[in-house]
C-alpha cells in the first residue's frame, strides 16, 4: 500500500484542519491570513495532481478510515469522475482564494477577514469531501458543513441585503438538508446500511419497496434545492449576486455542480440498474424541470440589468444543461454533464471574478455601466469575452465540447426535444453574453465613466481571471486528454 | 480517405496570419506604417505557402496533419485535397489583395481591423483544409464571430444594426448547423470525415433521417451562402462594412457557406445518394428562385454596394444550382464559379471602395461622370460588369457555358432559361452603372453655342497605388482566367480533377 492511497483523505482533511488553525493566526497576525490560507489548498491541489494517473478510468480507489472495513467503517471512494471533480474544486478554490486577498478589502470589514478565510477553507474542504465520500451519512455531514459555511459567507459583508439573501438561502437550504437526512434515514431503516456500495448490494438483494421510492424522491428534491434546479432555484439569484464575488464564483462554479454530482452518485452508485422503473419515472420529471430551467434561466438572464444577477440566472440555465445530461442515461450524456461541471465551473467562476474586478476598480454593478469598459480594463474585458464564449458553447472552448456531448447524449437517448432545448439554451446564452460583450467593446461609454488609459485590477486579481478563462480554452482544445477516460468511466457507471 | 502523408505545411499556412497579431503587439504605435506592411507581408507569405503546395496537389498528393483527436472519429484534422486546396488558393489570393488595399483604405482603428482580418483568414483557411465536418464547423464558427468586427468597423448606427442582424443570423445558423452535425454523427455511425464518394448511406439510416441531416445542413450553410429566404443579413452587411471587408464577405465568406454545401453534397452524401433521395430538386428550386429574385431586387437598389450585395446573393446560387444538376459539367461550372465570382465581385467591391474614397459617392444616381475622374477603376469595373453578364472572353462566360451544358446533360433545359433571364437582369442592373459613369456627366446640357462640354479623361491621378493595383490585378485575372483556365493553379486545372473523380 503506497502512500498515495492516503492522498484523498489528506486532500479533504488538510483544508479542514487549516480552517481550525487559522483563527489562531488571525489573532496574532491578521495580515498573514490570506497568504497562509493558500497553503492547505495548495497542498490538496498538489496531492490531487499526484493522484492523477493512479486511478483507472473504470475503477476506483477505496480508502478505509482508520482501517475499519466498510460497511461499518467510513469509506472514502474516489473514482475517475470524482477525482476529476476534486481537481476542478482544488483549482478553482485556489484561484478564488488568490483573488480574495485584494478583493475583500473592499467588501469585508477588517474584523471579519479571518472569518472569511476560515469559512472559505471549510467550504473547500467540505466540497472535496462531498465529491469523495463513499458513505451517505458522511455525504450529509459534508453537505451540512458546506451549507453552513456558505450561508455565513453569503452574509459576511453584513449589510442588509446580504443578510436577507443569506436568510432566504437558509430558508430553502435547511429544509432541503432535512429532506436529505430523512432520505438517508429511510434508506437506513429499509436496508440497515449507510455505505454506498453496500447499500447497492443490499437493495439489489432485497428488491424494491415504497420506502426506497420515497427516499429517492427526497434525495432528488433535497439535492435539487442545493443544485438550484428549477423550480427550486429561488435562493440562487440573490445569494449569488450579493455574496462577495469570489464566493459567488465558488457558489456558482462549484457548489451547485457538486450537489448535482452528489445526486449522480446517489443515482448510479446506490440505486443499481434494477432501479430503472423508480429512477426512470423520477428522471422524466427531472428532465422536464431541467429543460424548463434551461429556458427559464436563459430568458431571465436576458432580462437582468445587474451583471452578477445575469450571471446567476445563467447558472440556473446551465444547471439545467447538467441535469439534461444526467437524465439522458447515456455514456455521452453523462460525460457531457461531468465535463460541463468542469467547464461551467471555470467559465462561471471567471465571469463572477470579472464582475468582481469591475466592482473592485469602479464599483460598477449594472450592465449598462460597462459601456466602453475595455478602454480602461482590457484584460478583464478580454477574459470576460473568452469565458462568455465558453458559456455560449462556441468552439474551440470547453463549453463547445460539453455541449456536443450533452446533445449527442440526448440524441442517443432519443430525446430529440431536449437536444433542441439545449440548442435554444445556447442561443439564449448568446443573447445575454453578446449584449455584455457588445457594451464592453463596441459602445462608447458615458463621458467620464471610464478612464482613457489602462488601469486594470491588480495582478493578483487578473491572474486568476486569466487562468480560468485560458482554462476554458485549454480544456476545449485539449479535451482529448480527458474525454476518452470520462467516456469509459461513464460507461462503467452505467 | 485516400493515402495521405503527414505534413505541417497546412498548419503553417493557418498559423502564418497570426504573425500579424505579433507584429501589432510587438511594434510600437509609432511604427504604424511598418506594422501595416508587416500585416500585408503576413498575408503575402500565407498565399506563398498555399501556392507552394500546388505542384504536389496537382500530383495527387494529400497532406494531412492531426491537431487533436477528442475521441475516435471525432478529431480536429487538417487535410489538403484538391477541392479544399482550390478554395484555399483563391481565398488566400483575394485576402492578400484586400489586405494591401486596406492599408490605404482603412483610416481608423487599424489594429483591430488588421488583427481580425488576419484571424479570419486563418480560420477560413482552416475551413478549406479541414478533414471532417467537426473541424469544418469549429473553424467556421470562429470565422463567423471573427468577421463581426470587420462588419461593424465603421461603428455608425447603420453598421451596428447590420452587425446585429449578422449576429442574429449567424447564431441561429450555427445552432442549426450544430444540430445537423450531431444528427450526422448519430446517423452516420460516427463518420464525420469527408469521403471521396460520400460517407452516408441508406444502410445505416432511414430516408427521413438522411433528409433531416441534409436539409439542416442546407439551412445552416444556406445562411452564409445567402440562399433565399435566408439571405437577410447580406444586403445590410455589405454596404455597412468597409469595402475590402465587403469584397472578402462576398468573395470568400459567402463562399465558405457554399463550400460547406459543396462538401455536404460531394463528400458527405455523395452524388448517388443525393440522386436517390432527390434532395437536389429542392436545392435547384431554391437556387433558381434566389437567382431570379435577387437580381430583381438588385435592379431597385440605388446604393452601389447594396446592388452588388444583391448581385452576390444571386451569383452564389449559381454554385448551388450547378451542384443541384448532379451532372459533370454542372458541378464543374458551379465549383469553378466559386473562384470566378470571387474575382469578379472582389474587383467590383474594391472599385466601389475607390469611388467612395475619391468622390465620397455611395449611390449610383450620383455617379455621373465618375468614369472620367477614375478611368482605370471604372474600366476595370466595366470589365467585371460585362463578365458578370457572361460576355466572352471572361470567367463569367465559362460559368454560363458549363452550367448550360450541365443543364442539358441533366436533361433539364429549363435551367438555361433561368441562366438567360439572370444574364439579362445582370445586364439590366450593371450596364446603367457603366452608362452613368462614362456617358453622363455633371452639367450634361448644351451651352449657349449648342455644344456639350465633355470632361477630359484624367489618367495617373486616380488614387493611391495600393488601391488601384488590386483592382487592376483582379480585372486582368477575370480575362486571363477566362481564356487560359487550364494553366496549373487556375480553376479548371483543379476542379476538372474533382469533377472527373465524382462523375467518372
Amino acid at each position: 500500500m503506497g502512500a498515495w492511497r492516503h492522498f484523498p483523505i489528506l486532500m479533504i482533511t488538510v483544508p479542514l484542519l487549516g480552517a481550525v488553525l487559522l483563527p489562531f493566526l488571525g489573532y496574532l497576525r491578521e495580515s498573514w491570513v490570506p497568504h497562509v490560507a493558500l497553503l492547505p489548498l495548495g497542498f490538496s491541489t498538489v496531492l490531487g495532481f499526484l493522484l492523477l494517473g493512479r486511478i483507472p478510468s473504470d475503477g476506483y480507489l477505496s480508502y478505509h478510515l482508520g482501517g475499519w472495513e466498510p460497511p461499518h467503517g467510513i469509506e472514502i471512494r474516489v473514482d475517475y469522475v470524482g477525482l476529476f471533480l476534486m481537481l476542478a474544486i482544488c483549482g478553482i478554490t485556489l484561484l478564488a482564494l488568490v483573488f480574495s486577498r485584494h478583493y475583500i478589502s473592499k467588501e469585508v470589514s477588517r474584523g471579519r477577514r479571518t472569518a472569511y478565510f476560515v469559512l472559505f477553507l471549510l467550504m473547500s474542504g467540505a466540497m472535496l469531501g462531498f465529491a469523495a465520500t463513499g458513505d451517505i451519512f458522511n455525504l450529509f455531514v459534508f453537505m451540512e458543513i458546506l451549507a453552513l459555511s456558505s450561508y455565513a459567507l453569503v452574509a459576511i459583508t453584513g449589510n442588509r441585503n446580504a443578510v436577507r439573501a443569506a436568510f432566504k438561502y437558509v430558508l430553502m437550504g435547511a429544509p432541503s438538508s432535512i429532506m436529505v437526512l430523512l432520505a438517508i434515514g429511510f434508506l437506513y431503516s429499509a436496508t440497515g446500511s449507510l455505505n454506498m456500495a453496500d447499500l447497492a448490494q443490499r437493495i439489489a438483494e432485497s428488491g424494491y419497496t415504497e420506502v426506497l421510492t420515497v427516499s429517492y424522491i427526497l434525495f432528488v428534491i433535497g439535492f435539487g434545492v442545493k443544485a438550484a434546479l428549477f423550480p427550486l432555484h429561488m435562493w440562487l439569484p440573490d445569494a449569488h449576486s450579493i455574496a462577495p464575488s469570489p464566493i459567488s464564483a465558488l457558489l456558482s462554479g462549484l457548489l451547485v455542480e457538486v450537489s448535482a454530482f452528489a445526486l449522480l452518485r446517489i443515482t448510479f452508485s446506490v440505486f443499481p440498474r434494477g432501479a430503472a422503473d423508480l429512477i426512470g419515472g423520477t428522471a422524466d420529471a427531472v428532465g422536464v424541470a431541467a429543460a424548463a430551467a434551461v429556458l427559464y434561466g436563459g430568458i431571465m438572464a436576458i432580462l437582468q440589468k445587474d451583471l452578477k444577477m445575469m450571471i446567476a440566472y445563467s447558472t440556473i440555465s446551465h444547471i439545467g444543461y447538467i441535469f439534461l445530461g444526467l437524465t439522458a442515461f447515456t455514456a455521452e450524456g453523462l460525460t457531457g454533464a461531468v465535463y460541463h461541471m468542469l467547464d461551467h465551473g471555470l467559465a462561471k467562476a471567471c465571469l463572477f471574478l470579472c464582475a468582481g474586478n469591475f466592482i473592485y476598480v469602479k464599483g460598477y454593478r449594472r450592465i449598462e455601466e460597462l459601456k466602453g469598459a475595455w478602454r480602461q480594463m482590457p484584460w478583464t474585458c478580454f477574459a470576460f469575452a473568452l469565458a462568455s464564449i465558453s458559456v455560449i458553447g462556441i468552439p474551440p472552448t470547453a463549453g463547445f465540447i460539453s455541449k456536443w456531448y450533452l446533445i449527442l447524449g440526448n440524441v442517443r437517448g432519443e430525446k430529440w426535444l431536449y437536444a433542441c432545448v439545449l440548442l435554444i439554451g445556447s442561443i439564449l446564452a448568446a443573447v445575454y453574453c453578446f449584449r455584455v460583450i457588445y457594451y464592453m467593446f463596441f459602445q462608447a461609454g458615458r463621458e467620464g465613466a471610464w478612464e482613457d488609459s489602462w488601469n486594470d485590477a491588480p495582478p493578483s486579481m487578473l491572474t486568476p481571471v486569466w487562468m480560468l478563462s485560458l482554462g476554458t480554452l485549454f480544456f476545449g482544445i485539449f479535451s482529448y486528454l480527458v474525454i476518452p477516460s470520462l467516456l469509459k468511466a461513464a460507461a462503467f457507471l452505467l | 480517405m485516400p493515402e495521405s502523408k503527414f505534413s505541417v505545411v497546412p498548419l503553417i499556412a493557418i498559423l502564418l496570419p497570426w504573425t500579424t497579431l505579433v507584429a501589432i503587439l510587438v511594434f510600437p504605435k509609432r511604427a504604424q506604417r511598418l506594422r501595416l506592411w508587416l500585416c500585408s507581408l503576413g498575408s503575402l507569405a500565407t498565399f506563398g505557402v498555399v501556392l507552394s503546395m500546388l505542384p504536389s496537389v496537382l500530383d495527387g498528393n494529400r497532406y494531412t496533419i492531426n491537431l487533436a483527436s477528442v475521441v475516435e472519429n471525432l478529431e480536429i484534422r487538417l487535410y489538403v485535397d484538391t477541392l479544399g486546396y482550390y478554395f484555399a488558393l483563391i481565398l488566400s489570393f483575394l485576402w492578400m489583395l484586400a489586405t494591401i488595399y486596406s492599408i490605404s483604405y482603412i483610416d481608423h482603428k487599424h489594429n483591430r481591423f488588421f488583427a481580425f482580418m488576419a484571424l479570419c483568414e486563418s480560420f477560413i483557411l482552416g475551413c478549406a483544409f479541414s478533414a471532417n465536418m467537426f473541424t469544418y464547423f469549429i473553424f467556421y464558427e470562429m470565422m463567423t464571430f471573427g468577421s463581426y468586427p470587420l462588419i461593424i468597423h465603421e461603428e455608425t448606427t447603420v453598421a451596428r444594426r447590420a452587425g446585429y442582424k449578422y449576429l442574429v443570423y449567424a447564431i441561429a445558423a450555427g445552432t442549426v448547423l450544430f444540430f445537423a452535425i450531431v444528427a450526422h454523427y448519430f446517423w452516420g455511425d460516427g463518420q464525420l470525415g469527408f469521403g471521396k464518394y460520400g460517407v452516408l448511406s441508406l444502410e445505416t439510416a432511414s430516408r427521413a433521417a438522411l433528409m433531416t441531416v441534409f436539409f439542416t445542413y442546407l439551412a445552416g450553410f444556406g445562411v452564409k451562402a445567402a440562399i433565399m429566404p435566408l439571405h437577410g443579413w447580406v444586403p445590410d452587411a455589405h454596404p455597412a462594412a468597409p469595402s475590402p471587408a465587403s469584397a472578402l464577405l462576398s468573395g470568400v465568406i459567402l463562399k465558405a457557406g457554399a463550400f460547406g454545401i459543396i462538401r455536404v453534397c460531394f463528400n458527405v452524401f455523395g452524388v448517388d445518394l443525393m440522386r436517390e433521395l432527390k434532395v437536389n430538386v429542392v436545392m435547384a428550386i431554391a437556387a433558381c428562385i434566389t437567382i431570379v429574385v435577387a437580381s430583381v431586387f438588385a435592379l431597385t437598389q440605388d446604393n452601389l454596394k447594396r446592388r452588388l450585395a444583391y448581385s452576390s446573393i444571386g451569383q452564389v446560387s449559381y454554385i448551388i444550382l450547378g451542384l443541384a444538376m448532379l451532372a459533370h459539367d454542372g458541378a464543374l461550372g458551379g465549383v469553378m464559379h466559386l473562384t470566378h465570382h470571387a474575382l469578379m465581385k472582389g474587383c467590383l467591391f474594391l472599385c466601389a471602395g475607390v469611388i467612395l474614397v475619391k468622390t465620397g459617392k455611395k449611390n449610383i444616381s450620383e455617379m455621373a461622370g465618375v468614369g472620367y475622374q477614375l478611368p482605370i477603376t471604372m474600366i476595370c469595373f466595366s470589365v467585371c460588369a460585362l463578365a458578370m453578364m457572361g460576355t466572352p472572353p471572361s470567367v463569367g462566360f465559362i460559368t454560363k457555358w458549363l452550367l448550360g451544358s450541365g443543364s442539358l446533360e441533366a436533361g433539364l433545359p429549363v435551367y438555361i432559361v433561368i441562366l438567360l433571364v439572370s444574364a439579362l437582369l445582370n445586364a439590366a442592373y450593371f450596364l446603367p452603372i457603366v452608362y452613368t459613369a462614362f456617358f453622363r456627366w455633371e452639367g450634361d446640357e448644351l451651352d449657349e453655342h449648342g455644344e456639350r462640354h465633355h470632361p477630359k479623361l484624367v489618367f495617373g491621378k486616380e488614387a493611391d497605388h495600393k488601391l488601384v493595383i488590386p483592382v487592376v490585378v483582379l480585372a486582368a485575372l477575370v480575362i486571363i482566367v477566362g481564356i487560359w483556365s487550364n494553366v496549373p493553379g487556375f480553376p479548371y486545372s483543379l476542379v476538372s480533377k474533382v469533377a472527373k473523380a465524382i462523375f467518372p
